[in-house]
């Protein structure tokens, strides 16, 4: 097994308990979930830096990917969910009463685990959100599948079969799809859901290097279980265990110096 | 014996043969039917018979055989039948049609086998079809043209002559069915808007005089057709053929009654397979004679199809809706079950259930209340409020529509939650994403709810008695008239033609083959239409394939 130590880069390091307002993206403050009658997240503070790739690593059931989907939103499709606490998008919290979760969600892109292409071609795909906004003229949109695709490491293997449907493309090529479609609406946040989970090793390394050049335009929250992957392409880094915020600092000083046994003990691979 | 069973093979052998078996009954049914409807259509040998008489003379038939049997001698010697002191406790008897009903007393006879003294299949005869009273079986003697006996080959000049009689004949009835028919829809329409405009107390001398001028001139047009009609019908009845009868008699057909005429015992086997296929032709395109008995079913297959079509397209909207609102957003619990559980249950109401309720409420309540506030002039007469296609079709669309609400459902359960969520993860809302990912995806399903519909529809007869299916429909609901579709007409439907030809013809022995002959095309007309629905339905599938891995 490759040690975490070498996965790790020199990167610039930001006092997170003390965040300045205009670099924080997104806050969460008392955060408690329930699934009907259990408990599932307990009473999480943290805060996100804007352009900047913050990793969420746990065992399973921890909540990180629950965590996650507190962030645009999509536990509320969940039938007994209920949550209290609240989530700050820059400064505002996205669970109030006059927020539209349809806008919200235009704003906070996701990815989800497994590539979930729509039966359409490529190009209907990443065009998908703005078709919804009521954008038509075709040259917007041909722009925008254009610079969406380019982001997303995908537009020279694609441009010539921009028609063609979606499903012909491969899991990693789809996954970076998906991607492209989530930025093509161009969120501030980017959600993403262990997203090299369902993917070959190969297409895992596109995937990440992608990951690395899209903090500069947004805020990327990533839930792996992977820890090299976390150490490789994340800046901070959250370790939760049991539905609590264990430890949340920096990616090098996480892996290197953690503060709490617990993250020792999942790190160096005694549990989890 | 024990190890045999306990290896599983006698699991294969039952469940391989109840596979078998029902194979084999469908098949078999398939195969039946088919034979028995399409050998009406061949053309048989007609024979030549001398048969012995009660008195002992000898008497000739001619004509085709149409059914032989073997029944105990017994039963016939009861019924005082004179058997000829014929030995053995069978005995055989054909049915021969000798056609001619005008000359003889019937034109279907049993013939016992042992009266038979001989039997032939002479060249020449011929088998005239006419539009009245059946065929005609005899002997070519004259071709008339003119009152002047033809000279030449006789069969080739009367088949050049029939050949112009029909033409004229098809002339004279598009003439009769098109414009004749379409003034005297008009007429009908100014006579409603007469009658409109005095129960609305506006009938001002201006209006009358108005209408009054529209209606001379029609009448006006009218007579000028009439006159075009009856020369036409003049010129038909100018040929006639003289035809030598079994009796030895000689009788005059005008041609205008002569539909065709064939020599089937001349035709050699291509020419019989032509005459087989005209014959199939005829008998899907051209309208019934004689109390259906005769002639084609175009109205009923037309009516069939229709009818489902227009079925299909009341149903699909409604079980879609429906199907979505039960699966995206009633709330689950009890009432949504047991709502679920009602419409399941929906399915199981015997049709003819249905066809009363339709009678009771849209025929009358809800037709009845049409025609008093949009059609109050043509009252008494009713013009909704009686039976007619629109009712039946939405009568079989409620009856269909637990199907269509089940496999949509069916269909929205299978769509991967990831891709409902990729939707609403790029700001869709829950609308949105049905219309553009869900339902698109589902389509396939509600494709496969209405085969099932289709189905079921199509062979539907019961429900349809009380609410628009009738013997003889003289006009299509679709026609040149305006507005086009006349949803209050009554129509004609093959599975209801089935049950009038077998059971309320005047004539059992003539219409026997037909009710074969329409139940195949019955069959044939509903593997058609699932056919191009399963068509459309693979097409959708192939293209949403792919979730699966």
């Amino acid at each position: 097994m490759i040690s975490i130590e070498t996965q790790l880069r020199d990167v610039q390091r930001v006092d997170l308990a003390n965040l300045p307002e205009e670099d924080t993206e997104l806050s969460i403050n008392q955060l408690n979930l329930y699934y009907a009658d259990k408990q599932a997240l307990f009473d999480i503070t943290m805060r996100i830096p804007k352009n900047q790739v913050t990793a969420f690593i746990g065992p399973s059931g921890c909540g990180k990917s629950t965590l996650l989907r507190c962030i645009n939103r999509m536990n509320d499709l969940v039938d007994d969910c209920r949550i209290d606490g609240e989530v700050l998008l820059k400064q505002k919290n996205i669970y109030a009463k006059s927020v539209d979760v349809a806008a919200l969600r235009r704003n906070i892109g996701m990815v989800f685990q497994r590539p979930n292409p729509f039966p359409k071609s490529i190009y209907e795909n990443v065009i998908y959100g703005l078709r919804l906004q009521g954008i038509k003229d075709k040259r917007v949109l041909d722009e925008a599948a254009e610079k969406a695709l380019r982001a997303a490491a995908l537009w020279k293997e694609v441009k010539d079969r921009l028609n063609d449907s979606a499903f012909g493309l491969s899991g990693g090529q789809q996954q970076r799809l998906v991607i492209a479609r989530a930025i093509a609406i161009e969120p501030q946040v980017l959600l993403l859901d262990e997203p090299t989970s369902a993917l070959d090793p190969i297409s895992t390394l596109t995937v990440e290097e992608l990951i690395t050049s899209l903090k500069e335009q947004y805020t990327v929250v990533i839930v792996t279980h992977n820890m090299q992957q976390a150490a490789r392409v994340s800046d901070q880094t959250a370790f939760m265990y049991m539905g609590e915020l264990i430890e949340y600092s920096d990616t090098n000083s996480l892996f290197t110096t953690p503060s709490k046994k617990q993250t020792e003990d999942y790190i160096t691979g005694r549990y989890g | 014996m024990n190890n045999w069973f306990k290896s599983g093979s006698p699991w294969i052998w039952m469940t391989a043969g109840a596979v078998s078996i029902s194979l084999i009954a469908v098949l078999g049914l398939l195969l039946m039917i088919a034979w028995r409807g399409l050998v009406y259509f061949w053309p048989s040998s007609i024979y030549q018979f001398d048969v012995l008489q009660a008195n002992g003379e000898s008497q000739t038939l001619i004509g085709e055989i149409y059914d032989t049997e073997s029944i105990p001698a017994r039963r016939l010697s009861d019924q005082g039948i004179d058997l000829r002191g014929h030995k053995g406790e069978f005995i055989s008897r054909e049915l021969i049609k000798t056609g001619n009903r005008e000359y003889v007393d019937l034109d279907f006879r049993w013939v016992l086998e042992s009266d038979i003294v001989s039997r032939s299949q002479p060249a020449g005869l011929a088998m005239f079809e006419r539009s009245k009273n059946g065929n005609f079986y005899g002997y070519i003697t004259e071709v008339l043209q003119q009152g002047e006996p033809v000279s030449g080959d006789k069969t080739e000049q009367l088949h050049q002559l029939i050949e112009r009689a029909n033409d004229l004949n098809e002339q004279a009835i598009d003439l009769q069915n098109d414009e004749i028919g379409s003034i005297n829809y008009q007429l009908e329409q100014l006579r409603l808007k007469r009658r409109s405009l005095e129960i609305n107390d506006k009938l001002t001398d201006a209006a009358i005089a108005s209408l009054d001028a529209q209606k001379e001139q029609l009448q006006a047009q009218y007579q000028i057709l009439e006159k075009a009609l009856f020369a036409i019908r003049d010129k038909t009845e100018r040929d006639a053929v003289v035809v030598t009868d079994m009796r030895g008699e000689k009788i005059t057909l005008p041609l205008n009654q002569v539909l065709d005429v064939t020599q089937p015992n001349d035709m050699n086997i291509a020419e019989k397979i032509w005459h087989f296929l005209r014959q199939i032709g005829k008998f899907v395109s051209q309208d019934p004679r004689e109390a259906n008995t005769e002639g084609g079913v175009f109205p009923a297959i037309f009516g069939t199809v229709f009818m489902v079509m227009l079925m299909a397209v009341i149903v699909t909207p409604f079980g879609v809706i429906a199907a979505i609102y039960l699966h995206e957003y009633a709330q689950k619990g009890p009432v949504t079950k047991m709502l679920r559980i009602a419409v399941i249950n929906l399915a199981g109401v015997p049709s003819i259930v249905y066809g009363v309720f339709g009678l009771g409420f849209f025929v009358y309540i809800l037709g009845g209340s049409i025609d008093e506030l949009f059609y109050p002039e043509a009252l008494p007469g009713p013009t909704f409020g009686t039976p007619g296609v629109l009712w039946s079709a939405i009568t079989l669309a409620i009856l269909t529509l637990p199907v269509v609400i089940v496999s949509t459902e069916e269909g929205l359960s299978r769509i991967p939650m990831s891709l409902r969520q990729g939707s609403l993860a790029l700001g869709a809302t829950k609308a949105e994403t049905l219309w553009r990912i869900v339902i698109p995806m589902a389509s396939p399903a509600i494709m496969t709810g209405l085969i099932l519909a289709v189905a079921r529809a199509a062979g539907e007869v019961a429900p349809l008695m009380l609410v628009g299916v009738v013997k003889s429909a003289p006009m299509l609901p679709l026609d040149g008239n305006f507005p086009f579709f006349h949803l209050d007409r009554k129509f004609m439907h093959l599975g209801f033609h089935i049950y009038d030809v077998g059971f309320q013809s005047p004539n059992v022995e003539a219409a026997r083959p037909l009710v074969f002959a329409t139940a195949f095309l019955l069959v044939a007309v509903i593997v058609g239409l699932n056919i191009t629905a399963i068509g459309i339905r693979n097409h959708l599938r192939e293209k949403f394939r792919s979730l699966e891995n």
